[in-house]
């Protein structure tokens, strides 16, 4: 097991070198920077002379092997730099923003699986009856509607409705949970319940696998309880995909949100993600996708880890 | 006896609230108390107004601080300097010499007293920043020969030569006045720290999120502000800042709402909504690249101009965005803008659209340019109002036989392309903080970075000094219409569109304050009051 793990762990570090290196050549490719955008505003007229030298003072004028090499030593001692828009530390911009996305991705997710286990189970067990079609019909439906449209269609309803909007700034939980939750429940049942729909899909389909099978067949046989046979031999074994794609929707959702969190004014890693794109904010960018990156092979990692414990074969193999 | 008249007066009193006058009186008289909540679109980059360009910064920040002078905030013109540090000036017969009388007993945040020195520091700073500090305006004080703050309440400016914009200039809503202490200390200081003389003192800025402030209970002016605080929101998104005013989380946003935003506020709120307009110091005009044929011939550039139908274009693209509008160099209803009768005499902006076109058609004729002539017009990808003014473009410019295409490049990557000079015809723009002469039209030099169609004229550039130096103002607009005939008709270097148009919908409750021209002008809120 310890092989295994140590194994899967240094596979981590070549992925995200090459992560590292696409995403630095990649946003230098797209034409403009920052400095351009920061000094060509709205009088659209600054001299060459002072652009040169914002470029200087930020070392955007040096080759980019150098600058690489300067960024990637940075991340190496975890050193992501300044923001070359705010002139800020990376990590105190993100850091506000990750907890925001953090709760919305937990909160959807707990939404996610609350709806999607049981129904996926119950589908299921009804194969082809009215239950199985209304189950479908619902998962189908949050696939096919985007999380930012239903947003739109949840505010326009409390406002026309209720007469009444989501705070528009966050409150951390510990100062007011009360208002945390007024303003994060909404995105997180947008985004909740079409994440519930890949869910359940993928609840059914392996369930239905699993009910199939001989062991569950002979569970039956010697007469054990339904209860028992699907909390104990069903679906542990169906949670297998189930887990995947519950973890892997987990972590894109800490940066995946983009327009989502602009329907809502959420403060998140989304967001921060377009406004860094936006300002040629190269730094930022760049430590946005090494956190979400990194993000997503912790999570595969842990989820290597999980199957390895929950199905020995796999760690033997 | 003497109880009948005061009987009088409170049934007239009575009958007065009755029919409602009196509650019309009183919310005239500003209440002080509540807090001012406003939408901003874009967040600044830092805090230092010296080095900054966007209204992200002076929209939650200007209420911290003074300027010298400032705009009158109920000038709607936005062109009327009034003192705010400064408590009088006089100006010397030659016009050389502007001498402050600086307010005594003003404070800084900390408790400091502000003086002469501080203002003189702050101008030194943006007039000649140290090495490694950034002043994006220094150009435009040039004509500056030295400052001097001989005592406390005194500050001199002298110049090499007489400009008559000089006391605008110095009301520029970017030159807020800083400590001199701290930037002796440390010329970085204010990119990152708020420190200043303002109606109300920083609490709080949550990146991304929020900006907030409380009234500064010893502002120099007393009584004022009305506001016991203020909180501005960061919100990109437009949807999400019209929900915010809808559903009353917002009460304000200063910058611009679009025509259909402010008909669906208006709707949704009904008399709950108040909502002031007024032309826009923003402008998009057309750049044609001087060195490419056939856009090197004035009767080209002319025909293009002459092809538009600038009134029938307002009616219509004033309905779905931000434009309205037809003018010339200077915004509509300001001290130097031409009138509309004369501005008819121009070319492209005569009524007759059927005579302007067969003008147009006769020009490219007579230019060589073949019926169905194509090139391509580089638009910025900016929905408002870059794409509906691109397409009204293209359709004015079918309708003398040219054949357009019209290419979109990304926000970011246009003034680039702009500066390498890699397109046939494109889109500009400008937007000032002030309608003035001198600040408006620098960028139409020669010389000018700015200068994007690489137009040279010496004639044209003699005309913007000469009435820069005008001290009449008579003398100065006849100046100013030679300047606007030579470059928007007889040489046609660039072809103005419409004026944008700005619509500042807001919540009944908000008073005290008044929309001008810019959006940069009239943020310091120490006017404004809530009357609920």
């Amino acid at each position: 097991m310890t092989k295994y793990l140590v194994k899967r762990f240094l596979l981590m570090l070549p992925t995200l070198l090459g992560v590292a290196l696409v995403t630095f050549v990649l946003i230098r490719v797209i034409p403009g920077d920052v400095v351009e955008l920061r000094y060509s505003g709205d009088r659209g007229a600054v001299s060459q002379d002072l652009l040169d030298k914002e470029r200087a003072r930020i070392g955007l004028d040096k080759p980019m092997w150098q600058q690489f090499a300067t960024w990637l030593w940075g991340v190496v001692r975890l050193d992501f730099g300044t923001s070359m828009w705010t002139g800020a530390p990376i990590w105190e911009e993100i850091k506000l923003r990750f907890a925001l996305s953090l709760q919305v991705a937990i909160m959807a997710t707990i939404v996610a699986v609350i709806l999607a286990i049981p129904l996926g189970v119950l589908a299921a067990l009804k194969q082809d009856t009215w239950v199985d079609y209304s189950v479908r019909i619902f998962s189908i439906a949050g696939l096919a509607m985007p999380s930012f449209w239903l947003g739109i269609v949840l505010i326009l309803l409390m406002l026309v409705v209720f007469k009444w909007l989501p705070p528009m700034v966050y409150t951390p939980f510990w100062v007011s949970p009360w208002q945390n939750l007024a303003q994060l429940i909404w995105p997180a049942l947008a985004v909740g319940y079409r994440y519930s729909a890949v869910a359940t899909r993928m609840t059914r389909s392996a369930m239905l696998e699993v009910l199939r099978e001989d062991y569950i067949r002979t569970a039956r046989a010697k007469g054990l309880m339904q209860k028992l046979i699907l909390s104990r031999h069903a679906l542990k074994n169906a949670m297998l995909p189930v887990m995947t794609v519950v973890a892997i929707e987990f972590a894109f959702l800490i940066g995946g949100l983009v327009v989502t969190e602009q329907v809502f004014n959420l403060n998140g890693i989304g967001l921060l993600f377009v406004q860094a794109v936006a300002h040629r904010d190269y730094t930022l960018l760049q430590a946005l996708v090494m956190l979400v990156a990194g993000l997503f092979i912790v999570v595969n990692f842990l989820m290597d880890a999980a199957y390895a414990w929950i199905d020995p074969r796999i760690r033997y193999r | 006896m003497r109880r009948r008249p005061v009987l009088a007066l409170l049934t007239l009193l009575l009958a007065l609230a009755i029919v409602g006058v009196v509650p019309v009186v009183a919310q005239d008289k500003p209440r002080s108390g509540g807090e001012l909540i406003f939408v901003v679109p874009s967040e600044p980059p830092s805090y230092d107004a010296h080095q900054e360009e966007t209204f992200g910064l002076i929209h939650p920040t200007a209420p911290h601080y003074n300027t010298l002078l400032r705009v009158d905030p109920n000038d709607r013109t936005g062109t009327k300097p009034v003192g705010d540090l400064a408590e009088s000036w006089t100006i010397s017969k030659d016009a050389l010499t502007y001498t402050f009388k600086i307010r005594k007993g003003v404070k800084f945040h900390d408790g400091s007293e502000m003086t002469s020195k501080d203002i003189k520091a702050s101008y030194d700073k943006i007039l000649k920043p140290p090495p490694g500090v950034k002043s994006l305006r220094k150009e435009a004080y040039e004509a500056i020969a030295s400052i001097d703050a001989p005592d406390p309440t005194t500050f001199v400016v002298k110049l090499k030569y007489p400009e008559s914009s000089m006391l605008l200039n110095l009301a520029s809503p970017w030159n807020w006045i800083y400590k001199a202490d701290l930037l002796a200390k440390d010329p970085h200081y204010y990119e990152t720290h708020i420190m200043g003389t303002g109606p109300f003192k920083f609490v709080e800025h949550v990146k991304g999120s929020h900006w907030v402030g409380k009234k500064n209970p010893d502002y120099w002016d007393k009584g004022k502000p009305y506001l016991d605080g203020y909180r501005a929101i960061f919100i990109s998104n437009s949807a999400a800042q019209v929900a915010a005013i809808r559903g009353e989380r917002a009460m304000i946003q200063f910058r611009s709402f679009s025509p259909p935003e402010r008909d669906q506020l208006v709707q949704a709120l009904g008399n709950k909504i108040t909502v002031q307009e007024s032309p826009w110091d923003c402008l998009n005009f057309v750049s044609m690249h001087h060195e490419k044929k056939p856009f090197d011939d004035k009767r080209v550039r002319r025909a293009l101009s002459l092809a538009l139908d600038r009134y029938e274009g307002s009616k219509a693209l004033s309905k779905i965005t931000l434009v309205k509008d037809v003018g010339g160099i200077q915004v509509p209803g300001t001290p130097f803008a031409t009138p509309p009768a004369e501005l008819e005499k121009l070319a492209g902006y005569g009524r007759d659209i059927a005579k302007n076109r067969a003008e147009a058609k006769r020009l490219l004729k007579e230019a060589g340019v073949p019926d169905g002539f194509a090139f391509t017009f580089k638009n910025r990808g900016i929905p408002h109002p870059y794409e509906p003014l691109g397409i009204w473009l293209i359709d004015q410019w079918r309708q003398i036989g040219l054949n357009v295409k019209q290419e979109f490049i990304e926000a970011s990557a246009y003034h680039p392309m702009l500066k390498r000079g890699d397109f046939e015809v494109a889109m500009d723009f400008q937007c000032g903080f002030i309608v003035e002469p001198d600040l408006d039209l620098p960028r139409f030099l020669s010389t000018s970075d700015a200068n994007y169609g690489r137009h040279k004229d010496k004639a044209l550039d003699d005309m913007m000094h000469q009435q820069g130096r005008a001290t009449d103002p008579e003398q100065r607009k006849k100046i100013l219409r030679q300047f606007e005939k030579r470059l928007l008709d007889e040489e046609a270097h660039v072809i103005y569109t419409l004026q944008w148009h700005r619509i500042v919908p807001h919540l009944a409750k908000v008073h005290g304050w008044t929309i001008t021209p810019s959006h940069y002008l009239n943020n310091q809120l120490d006017t404004v009051w809530l009357s609920e």
